[in-house]
């Protein structure tokens, strides 16, 4: 088995958590790091994340190469930033002065931090959604979703994306292999290539996609979805304690950032 | 008792897939139908189950009646709740992460109290012998655990018919047994079961009548078609020069949760057809993309001719080795017919006139040259299995490695298979073939090479495996005696 996308069940009391409060977590902590983009804001809320991985038990490493390519691109968004930013105190040079030349690519104050707050908010994005997605039983959150009213056509449609979205995975490594195995490179050579390039491996999994969709379709209204509009559940999502404390804490933390982003609280934005 | 009564189909409102066909299904009743690709098998089965004309558009004649009531005037969800169809890809047709939600999605949506769902939920996962799956996830489970789990999240929907079609196609040969087990479990139960099925032999110590599909319509009673292959000794004689085409010395590869092949010895030399053998998730596909230098072991090597395969080239290695996957739909990238099929010698830059020949010979002997102008996602099955072997023979590829060619192709379809192999073998190259089609390892093949858990465990002549394979207990690999 490769790595896979997705659900890692385990027994932690995160993963207990009702699940639209955690997509009602997610939601609000995303608009709250977009509203209010401090870097150091940022970097308490990735913390955060990155103990919910610990607590949950959820590996980071079971993504490996999708968390080194993640990794990669917030550093690129660092160095990027650091390197067109040329106002703020200077701290130090990229290339230090060498006899007679440089000093060059001055590095800020200022640039270091608009660096930092836009690739800790990268990460945060990314990694707070890695959370969600593996803490989170898709089938409970459908039926936590059914309690807001939402019709279950709707809800299920999570579920079916959470499961299906691990075998596209799996089989556009499979498109690869054949595309190299009959001797075709994907080439950047011109605008021609690249959009070969992308036929060649779009068309395989656009129609692999179409034959499932029409298969599965086939075998959910053979089962009787959709029968009437309601639909009874074997496993229910519930809500306890915890939740409700946990949503007044996020609440709490939303209106604070909104005062934040406001202007409403000096002294506090001082420290964030 | 269900009944088809002169049904005819036409997707497009010309050609008609079903031409006026009749049948009856008991309950309790294990009816077995096969026929040429294309002759509209499954077809029949969407009519059956109400999906035609409900949500598949088309001009629909004839009548299914169920017991006394005409279908026509049922609710798909009405006629799902007494014939259930499972159809051929398990992956796509389950729609949750853990088993026991699969298997109770059904009577959840019949809107059945919890306490019943969770007893027709584990009654069901004892019918298919899969009671151990019940709290597993379904996407780390096996193609014959996911077969059986479609069967019961159907079965837990209590139907009184069941359509099956290619239950056997993803089953190792244990797996096939298994299924027998399971379909006379069916009809213990008094279910009406039509199984729809090119792999005769696998169903049919299971199976009480056997119907023939051809054209459209149905004859009672089959010709005694088997997939026995006819010897053709003439065209497998090996030219067994002493050169070694490929050899891989002590491969060992892992996917990040556990060891797929391990310390694996492997060559071949021209001339040789090595069936690969073994149960499924025995490691058999790595192996083969492993010979192909698609995937890199992670210890050991692997030498194309006399040279190391990390030395070689893409192309290089392209141009040596084909490969055939085991999903049409995953290896085919062109816009036609004909521009799939020379795609490799214009990536190769082998698209030279006497190239074009043959791939164009090709193309005509497989029977696709009428469709060259088509789009090949537009082809059946059968079709796009058999532009998936022509398409990486023009370029003469020293070795051919095959996943599982043979599923879902009739009689004539795997004929013009094996004959496209051998011919290929016979002309120096070599061949390795992932195969559970035992008459075809007994009948063309030189060397049977057997897994069992990441390891080689027989290699050697057929005759001398399949002996050793009676003697370690597992008979349900030896090829059957013809009658």
């Amino acid at each position: 088995m490769k790595d896979r996308l997705g659900y890692v069940r385990r027994d932690s009391w995160i993963h207990r958590l009702n699940p639209t409060l955690k997509l009602a977590m997610l939601v609000l902590l995303l608009t709250s790091i977009l509203i209010y983009p401090s870097w150091r804001f940022s970097i308490l809320l990735l913390a955060l994340v990155l103990m919910g991985f610990r607590l949950a038990g959820v590996s980071l490493k079971l993504t490996r190469s999708r968390t080194k390519f993640v990794l990669f691109f917030s550093l690129l968004l660092l160095m990027f930033q650091v390197i067109i930013t040329v106002n703020g105190v200077v701290l130090s040079y990229l290339i230090p002065p060498l006899g007679g030349f440089g000093p060059y690519f001055p590095v800020t104050d200022y640039g270091l931090q608009r660096g930092l707050a836009i690739s800790t908010r990268f990460l945060f994005i990314v990694l707070s959604s890695m959370l969600f997605v593996s803490v989170t039983d898709p089938t409970l959150l459908s039926h936590s979703l059914t309690q807001l009213r939402i019709p279950y056509r709707y809800a299920f449609a999570l579920v079916i994306a959470l499961r299906f979205l691990p075998l596209f995975d799996s089989e556009s490594e499979t498109v690869r292999l054949a595309q190299k195995s009959r001797g075709i490179a994907p080439s950047v050579r011109g605008f021609r290539k690249i959009l070969r390039s992308i036929q060649y491996t779009f068309f395989p999994l656009l129609i692999s996609a179409l034959s499932r969709v029409d298969s599965l379709s086939i075998s959910m209204d053979g089962r009787g979805f959709g029968y009437t509009s309601e639909r009874t559940y074997l496993r229910r999502s519930e809500w306890r304690a915890l939740d409700s404390l946990f949503l007044l804490l996020i609440l709490f933390l939303f209106m604070t950032t909104i005062l934040l982003s406001l202007g409403f609280l000096p002294e506090l934005a001082r420290f964030l | 008792m269900l009944e088809g009564r002169r049904i005819s189909f036409s997707y497009d409102g010309r050609t008609r897939v079903l031409n006026s066909a009749d049948f009856r299904l008991q309950r309790g009743e294990v009816v077995l139908l096969s026929g040429p690709t294309g002759s509209g098998k499954s077809t029949l089965a969407k009519c059956i189950c109400g999906f035609i004309p409900r949500s598949i558009p088309g001009v629909f004649e004839g009548e299914i009646w169920l017991d006394s009531t005409d279908t026509q005037s049922l609710s798909l969800s009405e006629i799902s709740r007494k014939i259930a169809l499972v159809q051929q890809d398990p992956d796509s047709q389950i729609c949750t992460l853990r088993t026991s939600d699969e298997v109770a999605f059904g009577p959840e949506n019949f809107l059945a109290p919890p306490e019943e769902i969770q007893s027709v939920l584990d009654s069901s996962l004892t019918s298919v012998g899969a009671d151990y799956l019940a709290d597993r996830p379904t996407y780390s489970i096996s193609g014959g655990e996911k077969q059986r789990v479609t069967i019961a999240a159907v079965l837990s929907c209590q139907p009184d018919f069941m359509i099956l079609d290619e239950p056997s196609a993803n089953l190792d040969p244990s797996g096939i047994l298994l299924l027998r087990r399971i379909l006379l479990e069916l009809k213990e139960k008094g279910i009406g079961v039509l199984c729809i099925e090119h792999n005769l032999d696998a169903i049919r110590p299971a199976a009480d009548r056997i119907l023939w599909m051809e054209e459209g319509r149905i004859h009672a009673d089959s010709p005694s078609k088997s997939n026995q292959t006819s010897r053709m000794q003439d065209l497998t004689q090996p030219r067994l020069d002493g050169r070694t085409l490929l050899m891989a010395s002590q491969m060992t590869f892992s996917y990040t949760t556990h060891t797929a092949v391990e310390n694996v010895n492997f060559s071949v030399k021209p001339g040789e057809v090595v069936a690969l053998m073994g149960d499924n998730g025995s490691g058999k596909t790595t192996l083969l993309l492993l010979l192909a230098g698609l995937l890199k072991p992670q210890r050991g090597a692997i030498q194309i001719g006399d040279v190391l395969a990390g030395s070689l080239s893409k192309s290089e290695k392209a141009r040596r080795v084909s490969v055939v996957f085991q999903n049409p739909n995953h290896q085919i990238f062109e816009r036609t017919v004909l521009r799939e099929q020379n795609l490799t010698l214009e990536a190769l830059e082998m698209d030279d006139a006497e190239h074009l020949e043959k791939s164009a010979s090709l193309l005509l002997k497989a029977g696709l040259e009428v469709f060259e102008k088509k789009n090949p996602f537009s082809l059946s099955h059968g079709q796009k299995r058999r532009l998936n072997v022509t398409s990486v023979l023009a370029h003469q590829p020293d070795l051919l490695l095959l996943d599982e060619p043979f599923i879902g192709q009739d009689s004539e379809g795997r004929q013009f298979m094996i004959e496209e192999i051998l011919q290929r073998v016979s002309a120096g190259s070599a061949a390795v073939v992932v195969t559970h089609d035992s008459s075809f390892a007994v009948t063309c093949c030189t060397r049977i090479v057997f897994m069992q858990e990441g390891s080689i465990l027989l290699d050697g002549v057929p005759e001398v495996v399949f002996r050793q394979l009676g003697n370690i207990g597992k008979s349900e690999y030896l090829p059957e005696v013809s009658e």
